[in-house]
């Protein structure tokens, strides 16, 4: 059996996982400019909190998924207010940023250990779960099709709202220079708010579909937030398209990397990559 | 008693993995996440030296040495082209690297198995397999260690790194080669991490590589910023309190892999909270 | 004879020339003036030259033997070069007295580590900032200094390293040194400076107070657009038509 359309399939299914997360992070990273390694747990948090409804309360899945989604995004905006917005105000600097948001990633990973346990988890979508697509001699499933659709409309609907919108303007001030945003009328914090619900939201949909895919565990989340830093920097960090671009190009590097040598060497490949990057095109594939 | 000796004995370790990444963090205000890269290749060439080639042990710890200055020769190379956020980002990459090669490197780490049966040394006929004479070697090391550092921070090179963290530019315009201190001192540190490495392999007696992940690099973080950056004091502290906090937890009531998840929750919060109000730690000397 | 020469110098930012084609000397023993509006090149000449911003093209040439196209920052205080800067930077986390030290002090790593003149070094230190008046402050964070302090301090450096035996400096840039300073401050530096002269170094000064121009500078160099505007006596060069137009057209 040829293994090529396998592989093809394999790295445009990761390119799909690795950009849900990168939309979101680069969309944050954009805006406030340090890297949030808070967004890997944020997706775990949409992930558990559709397997405690579902469970819990048997609640149908697309319900719980919405529900999920929401969540992500509320926890992303409540640490925006309780914790950035407060560094911005103290004027920290980068590596505070930096330090505080791996505090909290910590802490949020063990209260997701705590009340659900460390044990691997799985979310199930019924019959569709077993349901597969043939592409060309690759396999596909159905929540692996979800998640390459939904990356790529959330890539159209993001592409559209920062290029034509109020809303997409003001954020590009505020990445700009976000003093001079203040200035001239833009209520920065508020739209910087806006950004981290989004964003947050999109991680959100990440982990649930990630859950569905492969399955849960609390310390999913740093494995997802550094696929999605990389994806984000070899593409062009704070570029919407950019950050999908390296995403893919990350699936594909990882899965082809693999092809001769055991699949546990992906993360150092991946760090690999990112390293080559930043020595010889720092900028990315797409300069912001 | 044997508790009391057992947490002795742990304490010694981290306080000398503390102390040397406070030179890199605290000193010349490098964010490194890398520290149980280092950690863990003293601990797994005393591991393998002695279980497989039956190398006295004080030898061993001499090639840790080497093999880690050699390693972090080349890391601290290609990390001395990045600053700030980026060079936390690299070197937590190049953590994730090592764990990757301890993990599918069977043939010589023995991947997630692991390395059981590391001996314990002897020497002058003192027999270290008795705990409290392993305390005392592990004391007397890590005073070695202490003194090693004090040295070298209340000496000009010191007083350099510090400048170097300072404004690494305006003093490379004053004559000094900054690029060469920044690597000097990360080999150094290195090497002293790999001590502590060998320190641990032999006492545990069994290693895998679960305990070099980056979790354990940002959990010695952790200990040096709430004890207190560019303070050797401060290290030891913290290395002291976030030793014990688990046992506290367990004394409290907590089941043990509760207590586990509550030591990350405390230390995560820790972190956040310090960042929100006393950046540079408990006895700190530098805010970052 | 001319110490310090650039020939052809250019530094481009994007498309944008602050240095064009710039060729000057700067003579041995003598206070030159380096004056010009805002913008016209004045700090970025001193940046390029002490290694902080890489040069375009054109090379720089050092006591006539060493010529340059490539500077690297460590290296100019081994040319006998050091600075002073516009916007004061200082070693804002450790002291005063470290900020002086740290000048003073052997450059090579294993010497920084293994040296042995603590007491000796400190005599220089406490010469130095009695001078500017800072050695009350010697234990106070440099963050924590007034700004006419932090300026003092920065004098306080460079002239520390006339002192070392680790460098050997001739050639002094000051950036706008007297901005922002009170009365009795100015005079110290300017007795500062002569002192400097007296003693044979080559000084560079940039800035705008013309009085203060006139007292100290040998030579006045006039900068515009990142060209050479104008060259000779201050009283010369300061009543030339096209250098007061040049001032005061920005």
């Amino acid at each position: 059996m040829d293994i090529i359309p396998q592989l093809v399939a394999n790295s445009i299914i990761a390119g799909a996982f690795y950009a849900l997360i990168a939309l979101g992070f680069n969309l944050i990273y954009g805006t406030t400019k340090f890297f949030n390694l808070t967004h890997g747990v944020i997706a775990a948090i949409g992930g558990y909190t559709v397997f405690f409804l579902t469970t819990t309360f048997g609640w149908n899945i697309y319900a719980s998924a919405v529900v999920g989604v929401f969540v992500a995004g509320l926890v992303g905006y409540l640490l925006e207010k309780s914790l950035y917005k407060q560094l911005r105000k103290r004027k920290a600097s980068q590596m505070v940023f930096l330090v505080a948001s791996l505090g909290a990633f910590t802490a949020l990973q063990a209260v997701i250990a705590i009340i659900f346990s460390s044990q691997f988890q799985t979310l199930s979508i019924g019959s569709w779960d077993l349901q597969t697509f043939n592409i060309f001699g690759g396999i596909i499933t159905v929540v692996q099709l979800v998640t390459l659709v939904s990356a790529i409309v959330i890539m159209i609907v993001l592409g559209i709202v920062m290029r034509w919108t109020m809303f997409g303007k003001a954020v590009e001030a505020i990445s700009d220079e976000e003093e001079v945003a203040k200035v001239v009328g833009i209520h920065t914090n508020k739209i910087i708010g806006r950004v981290f619900f989004i964003g947050s939201a999109i991680a959100g949909l990440a982990g649930i579909l990630i859950g569905l895919d492969t399955g849960l565990e609390p310390t999913m989340g740093m494995g997802l937030l550094l696929k999605g830093v990389i994806a984000s920097i070899i593409g062009g960090i704070g570029n919407v398209y950019g950050g999908v671009l390296g995403a893919f190009l990350l699936g594909f590097i990882e899965n082809f990397g693999i092809w001769k040598i055991s699949g546990e060497w992906k993360d150092a490949i991946a760090f690999g990559v990112l390293i080559i990057f930043l020595l010889f095109r720092p900028q990315g594939i797409l300069r912001k | 008693m044997e508790y009391l000796i057992h947490l002795g004995i742990l304490f010694t370790i981290y306080a000398g993995l503390a102390v040397s990444l406070n030179l890199i963090v605290g000193y010349t205000g490098l964010l490194s996440v890398t520290q149980a890269a280092f950690y863990g290749i003293g601990a797994y060439t005393t591991a393998i030296l002695m279980t497989d080639h039956g190398v006295n042990f004080f030898l061993s710890i001499l090639i840790g040495i080497l093999v880690s200055g050699l390693v972090s020769l080349f890391i601290g190379w290609i990390l001395s082209r990045f600053k700030d956020d980026y060079y936390a980002l690299v070197s937590f990459g190049f953590n994730i690297i090592v764990y990757s090669i301890f993990l599918n490197w069977q043939s010589l780490t023995r991947g997630p198995l692991g390395i059981p049966g590391i001996n314990k040394p002897e020497l002058f006929g003192i027999d270290f397999s008795r705990n409290i004479n392993f305390l005392i070697l592990t004391v007397i090391i890590m005073a070695a260690i202490y003194g090693v550092c004090a040295f070298i921070v209340h000496s000009s090179f010191g007083r350099v790194l510090k400048a170097i963290r300072e404004d690494e530019k305006a003093i490379s315009i004053f004559g000094y080669n900054t690029s060469t201190y920044k690597l000097v001192i990360f080999v150094i540190s290195a090497s002293i991490a790999a001590v502590c490495g060998s320190l641990f392999a032999s006492y545990i007696t069994f290693i895998d590589p679960s305990t070099f992940s980056l979790n354990e690099s940002i959990f010695i973080l952790a200990m040096i910023i709430l004890g207190g950056l560019a303070n050797l004091r401060g290290s030891l502290l913290g290395a002291l309190f976030l030793i014990l906090l688990p046992e506290i937890l367990r004394f409290v009531g907590f089941p043990t892999d509760v207590a586990a998840q509550m030591r990350e929750l405390v230390y995560g919060l820790i972190l956040v909270l310090l960042m929100l109000y006393r950046p540079q730690g408990i006895l700190g000397e530098y805010k970052l | 004879m001319p110490i310090l020469q650039t020939k052809k110098l250019t530094k481009k930012f994007g498309g944008i020339s602050a240095l064009n084609n710039l060729s000057i000397e700067f003579e041995a023993g003598k206070i030159t003036g380096v004056i010009g509006p805002n913008g016209s090149g004045k700090s970025t000449l001193v940046n390029v030259l002490t290694g902080l911003l890489p040069i375009t093209s054109g090379r720089i040439i050092i006591a006539d033997s060493t010529s340059l196209k490539k500077i690297a920052a460590h290296e100019m205080p081994s040319f006998g070069i050091t600075r002073t800067f516009q916007e004061v930077r200082l070693l804002e986390q450790m002291t005063v007295l470290d900020n002086i030290l740290v000048v003073i002090t052997k450059r090579n790593v294993i010497g920084a580590l293994f040296e042995k003149h603590k007491t000796h070094y400190l005599k220089i230190a406490e010469n130095v900032l009695e001078r500017l008046g800072l050695w009350a402050k010697r234990g106070e964070l440099a963050v924590n200094l007034s700004y006419g302090q932090r300026k003092l301090l920065e004098i306080a450096r460079v002239l520390a390293m006339t002192e070392a035996e680790s460098t050997d400096v001739k050639i002094f840039f000051f950036d706008e040194p007297f901005a922002g300073l009170f009365p009795e401050m100015v005079k110290l530096v300017v007795s500062v400076m002569k002192d400097l002269k007296q003693k044979g170094k080559t000084l560079v000064l940039i800035e705008h107070n013309m009085d203060l121009i006139r007292e100290l500078s040998d030579k006045v160099i006039v900068m515009d657009s990142g060209e050479l505007l104008a060259e000779g006596l201050p009283e010369e060069v300061l009543s030339r038509r096209d250098v007061i137009e040049a001032y005061l057209g920005e």
